[in-house]
């Protein structure tokens, strides 16, 4: 657990720093945006917020909750644990009041996913990111 | 892929379903099946409990060890566009005496949001819909949502448990969010399910009582949240009147009151939760001794989790119900209807783990300490006269959900 701590620590010390976490904000290239606030983002992944500004649907995709990008991304760059984000999801889905994200089980999945989905969004390890998907940063 | 959990529906929804249930839904990959992006969804929840008491009956004939509470539901949503989806939830519930596990409608809806920009809309909601009361309501019915075993019975009671579930009508919702503040209100009207729960809770079940809604419940909930929930403020409201026929007294009607109010914090692994409750409760028309009964019922409950591991939780909570909020330890009530004084009161401990055992599939297990017999069902225990002041409580989940 204090590895755990540890880990979440220093993860906490990049984001306030602005430095580079080890998973990054990526979208659909039709998307035409540079940032996003973290506010919009968490509106966004809680599954509350459905569509870009200009009317598209907003396709969010996620991988499982275990995964270390999962975990990374939910607590470093929306800065909740991944069983907060799973209750939130569970209580939209069973209350009738929202949907669930997609899921994918690999980094390539995700990619093919995020290049060819209108309207998606996700994230990506920086070594598994190219020109296929908008890289974008969190204001 | 698949849509988080679930896979997208298709003409064969039932093998389909059948499938999910029988493989986990983490390996399942639907790629071939999704042809709608996700629009089209279903999930679903299977709950079933063991409930042992020491004495009293709760959720069954519990003192043998109660295998009657099970949960288990299905639900599809569909959007249309980015701002109109219908959504539909069939539930079966069986709860001790209280509620059978017949197949029942538990919401179907069309929700259309009327404006939206970034995270701010306004929306109506038309047709069945779970009523927005406290933190809990809407998803009280799923293991995985609720912060235990049982509800809070101080908040959420499970002898009428319909009165508050749900609602016929529309509903009026709005988001604003400014910076890290975002402010939700919800506003409600409708008619309510009145089952023989509600009737035999307020009015003695030997009357035989009916009744029927008259007019419509007004409510609705305000909730602030700052920092993506990290702390949330909630108060919610409904009133309803119900007219009712008893097989002695002339025909009364009975107003009810209910009012939350809800303070949370969440930090990453604890969270700190507190709700109060306020329910007036106004009779008339029955008659000199009935209608000298009005009372304000109040109730509230702390509940601190710690999350010890990512996939290991506990809490403790303690929780305390009164029939009349001026008389905290039931002694005048007692006095004025002759019974026994924890007849009118509840205050219960409670130690309570959570284990994720996999995505989806968790593994609850409570232990409770309770004096008094307040939230015990007329349906599934003798007379006053027969209840046991002090009793434990011990309780056993498994719950998957997809």
């Amino acid at each position: 657990m204090t590895t755990n701590y540890r880990a979440f620590a220093v993860g906490l010390l990049l984001c306030l720093s602005g430095s580079a976490n080890s998973v990054d904000l990526v979208i659909n290239r039709d998307i035409d945006y540079e940032s996003l606030s973290r506010n919009t983002l968490r509106s966004i992944f809680s599954m509350r917020m459905t569509q870009w500004p200009n009317g598209k649907p907003i396709r969010v995709f996620v991988m499982g909750d275990k995964t270390s990008q999962h975990a990374d991304f939910s607590k470093h760059v929306l800065g909740v644990f991944p069983h907060q984000l799973r209750r939130a999801w569970n209580r939209q889905i069973f209350s009738g009041m929202g949907q669930a994200p997609m899921k994918v089980n690999t980094e390539a999945e995700m990619l093919e996913q995020i290049e060819n989905t209108p309207g998606a969004i996700g994230y990506l390890s920086e070594d598994n990111i190219n020109e296929r998907v908008r890289k974008l940063s969190v204001e | 892929m698949s849509v988080y959990g679930s896979s997208p529906l298709n003409k064969c929804w039932a093998i389909r379903l059948l499938a999910l249930l029988l493989f986990s839904a983490n390996g399942l990959s639907a790629s071939q099946l999704d042809q709608l992006d996700g629009a089209l969804q279903v999930h679903g929840f299977l709950t079933q409990a063991y409930v042992k008491t020491t004495e009293n009956s709760f959720f069954g004939d519990s003192q043998d060890g109660s295998w009657d509470f099970r949960e288990l539901g299905i639900n599809s949503s569909y959007r249309f566009t980015p701002s109109t989806m219908a959504s539909i939830q069939l539930l079966s519930r069986r709860a001790g005496e209280m509620y059978d596990g017949s197949l029942d409608l538990d919401y179907a809806q069309l929700d259309s949001t009327i404006y939206t920009a970034d995270a701010n809309r306004v929306g109506i909601i038309v047709g069945r819909y779970k009523n927005p009361f406290g933190l809990y309501n809407d998803t009280r019915d799923v293991a995985a949502t609720r912060p235990g075993i049982f509800m809070p019975q101080a908040i959420y009671w499970d002898r009428v448990r319909n009165m508050v579930l749900s609602n016929d009508g529309a509903q009026l919702f709005g988001d604003l969010q400014v910076d890290e503040h975002r402010f939700s209100i919800r506003l409600i009207g409708g008619k309510t399910p009145i089952d023989e729960n509600v009737e035999k809770s307020y009015l003695n079940p030997l009357l035989d009582p009916e009744m029927e809604q008259d007019g419509l419940t007004l409510g609705g909930r305000l909730l602030y949240e700052w920092d993506g929930g990290r702390f949330n403020l909630a108060y919610s409201s409904a009133q309803l009147t119900l007219d009712a026929e008893t097989s002695l007294l002339p025909d009364g009607e009975v107003e009810i009151d209910y009012r939350v109010l809800s303070a949370q914090y969440n930090s990453g692994r604890w969270s700190l939760t507190l709700e109060y409750m306020q329910e007036p409760l106004n009779y008339s028309g029955f008659g000199g001794l009935m209608d000298a009964g009005d009372t304000t019922l109040d109730g509230y409950y702390l509940q601190g989790t710690y999350r010890l591991r990512d996939d290991l939780e506990l809490f403790a909570r303690y929780e305390e119900s009164h029939y009349d909020k001026q008389d905290k330890r039931g002694e005048k009530t007692a006095q004025r209807l002759g019974l026994e004084a924890h007849n009118f009161y509840s205050r219960v401990s409670t130690l309570g783990l959570l284990w994720e055992v996999t995505e989806g599939l968790i593994v609850r297990s409570e232990f409770s300490q309770v004096d008094g017999t307040i939230f015990l069902s007329n349906l599934e225990n003798p007379p006053p006269q027969m209840r046991s002041r002090n009793w434990n409580l011990f309780s056993l989940l498994v719950s998957y959900s997809f």
